[in-house]
């Protein structure tokens, strides 16, 4: 397992965002982790993270206990998230906003050398935009980005940290379906091509499907369901709390 | 060789903005005006121009390229100014040994606002540098009075250099040109380092503080060195000023200074480099000039600062750069 969870819960006072939840998932895999709005999904997310740290329970990445690294620490281990929001370099040149995620791994604290001059870091990039489709539009500032490419921009930034795990805070979000179908094809292209684990979170269904190697269903906070998506399209209680069926009353 | 190879298999990358290519133009440009500036304007404002230009680029170090406001940089500027003197005036050391201790105390000062409130963002930053300014102005001012001459001022001997060669540092022209130079490679050694890995990275801080830390920077670090080099640029122009005014004074440490160096910056622009240059030229040119007509001067730059806001809401090199950048937009592909 490359990276597991064991009994983590994550509690906000008297709420219970994300309770006894474990979870796994092996090198290569594409895993999902589905559930209506305030299931959870993106407080589990940032447990993975690192944003927050457990209130109970461990988080195992490569067999080390990484439950109290901090977010940043987790990026260098290999760890690293997109956002949900839009979170990008607005000022900056599409080329940069990548380059400077790749110069995470090369320096920090060089104050001297021209930051241009590291041929093999702007390789990356260029690599990297051409993976998500942006190479032509390496040059232009990325807050004239259409919402689609700043999507891209958002998976090239994180790419460009080389991840070994890249989890993903629903990278569809407000996208038309026609952008999404492409989308979608672009992670399971990144995920075969790059040998990437990837741990999806959305709240649409029919976006993971498709692509997912397994599919987590959280509800409340608790884990519904986890399977292969054929058998999570035939499971019984997630279509009841993905249709309202029976299992949450409307009236509560 | 290899890595060259390398660079021409992928796609052509231009990585470099024709901001950066206009800034970096508008760099040798001021310091070219920096030449004729002692024959257009008087030599003892032209240098003060330096001198403050210098210290107003330290301070956007933070405020514009990594974010932090700063409301303490007096403390910098005169404990800079303070060590420079102190040395020459205790320790009988040369021009170059004094401005070097200039540099050490505006680091230190730096290093121990760094430790205090680099976790602290925005106003708690500034109000944390702030208090540890106006301390350090109270210390100055009678605790320390044996070391610091308090009110008196810590007057120098009339100073001199000899390496590389003879200047006599009491000539204003030849003071001017002392200052310049320093101020020059001062310039082009934070033209260096903002756009080194280092430069690059505190741009990601202003930019996007999370996003950088999740890219896995460590921000606390970054923010800490960024505020070392702040202070040992501003301690740099501490030390020059006590040159240029043949002594320390405690009014370099009083919160004011702080205060004319936010204005000087955002009149000039904050997000440029060349930006806090330009806005001290023109700030002290023109309380120069308006303090000639009448002693009410500060109301009058006050009502001139305002206008120039409105007009320039980027700062006057901020917004021209805007403009051209609007200019550029349609054509752009």
């Amino acid at each position: 397992m490359l990276l597991q969870t064991n009994g983590v819960c994550k509690y906000f006072g008297g709420l219970k965002a994300v309770d006894q939840v474990d979870f796994s998932i092996e090198q290569g895999k594409l895993k999902s982790i589905i559930g209506p709005n305030g299931a959870g999904k993106t407080t589990f997310f940032n447990l993975v993270s690192g944003l927050y740290k457990p209130t109970h329970g461990q988080v195992t990445f490569q067999g080390k206990d990484v439950s109290h690294a901090s977010m940043n620490e987790r990026s260098q281990l290999g760890i690293t998230k997109t956002y949900q929001i839009t979170s990008i370099f607005p000022r900056l040149s599409v080329f940069e906003n990548v380059r400077l995620s790749a110069q995470s791994r090369v320096s920090m604290f060089n104050s001297w050398r021209k930051a241009y001059s590291y041929s093999a870091m702007n390789n990356r990039t260029m690599e990297i935009l051409e993976h998500v489709g942006l190479a032509d539009q390496q040059g232009r500032t990325a807050s004239e980005l259409s919402h689609g490419e700043k999507r891209y921009l958002e998976i090239g930034i994180a790419l460009a940290t080389e991840p070994t795990i890249l989890l993903l805070d629903e990278p569809t979000a407000g996208m038309s379906p026609a952008e999404t179908v492409e989308a979608t094809h672009l992670i399971r292209k990144l995920s075969n091509e790059l040998k990437l684990t990837i741990i999806l979170i959305e709240h649409d269904i029919s976006v993971v499907m498709g692509i997912s190697d397994e599919v987590m269903v959280l509800h409340e906070g608790k884990k519904l369901a986890e399977d292969t998506p054929e058998k999570i399209s035939a499971n019984e209680t997630v279509q009841n709390v993905y249709l309202g069926k029976g299992a949450e009353p409307c009236s509560r | 060789m290899n890595a060259k190879k390398q660079t021409n298999e992928v796609a052509a990358y231009k990585p470099h903005s024709w901001q950066t290519a206009l800034e970096f133009r508008a760099m040798w440009a001021v310091l070219a005006l920096g030449i004729v500036l002692p024959f257009l304007v008087s030599k003892p404002l032209a240098t003060e121009i330096m001198i403050y230009a210098l210290f107003a680029l330290a301070f956007n170090l933070l405020l514009g390229h990594t974010g932090m406001i700063s409301f303490g940089h007096a403390g910098y500027l005169g404990v800079g100014s303070y060590a420079g003197a102190m040395v020459v005036f205790y320790g009988g050391v040369g021009v170059w040994v004094s401005l070097l201790a200039a540099m050490a105390g505006g680091a230190l000062v730096a290093a121990v606002v760094g430790l205090l409130a680099v976790k602290r963002k925005g106003a708690y930053f500034a109000m944390i540098s702030l208090a540890i300014a106006q301390m350090l102005y109270f210390l100055a001012l009678s605790p320390f009075k044996r070391w610091t001459e308090g009110e008196d001022s810590l007057k120098l001997p009339p100073l001199s250099v000899d390496f590389p060669f003879h200047l006599n540092l009491s000539d204003q022209t030849q003071l001017y040109f002392f200052v310049f130079v320093i101020v020059a490679l001062a310039v082009l050694a934070q033209w260096r380092l903002l756009n080194s890995p280092f430069g690059h990275a505190l741009k990601g801080i202003r930019e996007n503080e999370d996003r950088i830390r999740a890219c896995g920077f460590n921000i606390t670090r970054i923010k800490f060195l960024s505020i070392i080099y702040s202070g040992l640029f501003s301690g740099l122009a501490g030390g020059l000023l006590a040159i240029y005014l043949g002594a320390a004074s405690v009014t370099t440490l009083f919160w004011m200074t702080s205060g004319v160096v936010v204005m000087q910056t955002v009149l000039g622009g904050t997000h440029t480099f060349m930006g806090p240059f330009i806005g001290t030229m023109v700030f002290l040119y023109l309380r120069n000039n308006i303090s000639n007509y009448t002693d009410r001067w500060e109301m009058w730059v006050g009502a001139m600062f305002m206008a120039l806001i409105l007009l320039f809401p980027e700062g006057i090199w901020g917004t021209v750069m805007q403009k051209i950048g609007e200019r550029r937009r349609p054509s752009a592909s």
